[in-house]
């Protein structure tokens, strides 16, 4: 396995800038004083090489939740490639993703919307890269959803995805966003991301119809973990 | 808003968005790092320990659904990683990660062992186990590093933990808290995310 090698310190025109409007959250849990600087050192530049045997993978396709019981919404494929700070393959990451059903409601209980629940949706996945540092999901696309008490603040479509490279410092959680969707434009979260070309690289690119090979719309989404190209963390 | 008990519970606005994690995510063993897997023996290195806490948010409260990963080194101080020069010999039975997430009260729990201290590149390393904090909120995730009590000389050393304003070294030190539930020895530290400068956690670049 080739394990990255280089860990420069993030660009803060990549990070996102907290608080965020209309998200109390972000004031209540993020410090007040700024982190202070390490040595990256063995303790940090280490972690877990392989997470499968306590992360297990496969559980790639949530739009059916057991054989026949297809989820509302419509079928999508997100793929594309865990990438380090140098642009080489992330083999063996493990990729979990969680996101709403095709109403916009997640399956959680602090999620108490009047939106439907699809008893054929839970919405949660996990994967593993192959050697080539591709994954692959099969799911719905979520829904939008108005954000209560935010002043007509609307979440775009979107997937929530959690990578753990192998080491601690190749840790992303994040957010996909679709292509063309107005309200991407105006999201908060989305916008917190200073960088325009960051900003750009938490959408993901469609693939055109005549490439994919079954019923479903496709989407390529690569997951790069450090450096200058980084995707944000949302 | 009617007080009614059978009235629709009204999100607040923190309620539905950011990452809260699937509670699916998470299956028992997953706090153990002394597992390879939930259902693998217990390595038989080292003193197995607990660690416990309280994740908090301004104004004191809990932080509800947040999830902290755990990583250190095993009873001899060597990670299983080829960035230790000593991985090879790393204890082949201790996983040295592990995943908890917050209660309804903040409250998090993970068993381990004493990690080793070890020498590299900036000193003699203090026993320590690295946390990340990930929430709703948060956009990325916090970093730090905490030290186990009983080992007074070897934290005074600690580059790291020295390298901190010597007010705050103490929030980075849990206490002994009594025992466990398997009898091994508890020790706890409340994580503040955000408050009073002299209490607030200091966290760590990435």
């Amino acid at each position: 396995m080739q394990l990255p090698d280089r860990f420069d310190p993030l660009d803060p025109a990549t990070q996102p800038v907290v608080p965020v409007p209309g998200y109390p959250n972000t004031i209540r849990r993020n410090p007040s004083r700024a982190p202070f600087r390490r040595s990256l050192t063995r303790t940090e530049l280490t972690g877990p090489l392989d997470l499968s045997a306590k992360l297990r993978p496969g559980d790639d396709n949530l739009a059916e939740l057991a054989p026949g019981r297809m989820a509302q919404g419509q079928l999508i494929h997100v793929g594309g490639r865990v990438l380090d700070e140098d642009g080489r393959p992330v083999a063996g990451a493990i990729v979990e993703l969680w996101q709403a059903n095709a109403g916009g409601r997640y399956f959680h209980p602090i999620d108490q919307r009047d939106a439907p629940l699809d008893p054929n949706f839970i919405g949660n996945g996990r994967t593993r890269s192959d050697d080539a540092g591709r994954y692959g999901f099969f799911t719905i696309k979520p829904g939008a959803y108005p954000v209560p008490d935010s002043g007509r603040w609307w979440r775009p479509p979107h997937i929530h995805i959690s990578v753990l490279g192998p080491g601690c410092l190749m840790r992303l959680v994040t957010q996909m966003y679709f292509p063309g969707d107005p309200l991407n434009a105006i999201d908060r979260i989305l916008n917190s991301v200073p960088d325009a070309g960051a900003r750009a690289r938490c959408i993901a690119h469609f693939v055109a119809p005549e490439a994919v090979m079954g019923d479903w719309q496709g989407f390529t989404h690569d997951l790069v973990l450090r450096g200058r190209h980084a995707t944000p963390p949302l | 808003m009617s007080n009614h008990p059978n009235a629709p519970l009204v999100p607040t606005a923190w309620a539905t968005i950011g990452p809260f994690f699937p509670q699916t995510f998470f299956r028992d063993g997953d706090n153990d790092l002394t597992r390879l897997a939930p259902d693998a023996p217990q390595t038989a290195q080292g003193s197995p320990i607990w660690l416990t806490g309280r994740v908090l948010q301004e104004g004191g409260g809990p932080c509800v659904n947040a999830v902290l990963e755990a990583w250190q080194a095993d009873a001899a101080g060597r990670f299983r990683h080829p960035r230790d020069p000593d991985w090879q010999k790393a204890d082949p039975g201790f996983f040295g990660w592990g995943r908890a997430w917050t209660d309804a009260e903040g409250r998090f729990a993970f068993r381990s062992i004493i990690p080793g201290g070890y020498r590299d590149a900036t000193g003699l390393r203090a026993p320590h186990i690295n946390l990340a904090i990930i929430g709703s909120g948060i956009m990325g995730r916090l970093a730090t590093c905490v030290f186990l009590p009983g080992f007074a000389e070897a934290n005074a050393a600690d580059p790291v933990l020295s390298s901190l304003p010597e007010t705050l070294r103490p929030l980075l030190v849990a206490r002994a808290d009594g025992q466990g539930p398997d009898g091994a020895p508890r020790f706890s530290l409340d994580l503040p995310l955000r408050g009073d400068p002299a209490e607030e956690t200091p966290f760590f670049e990435d």
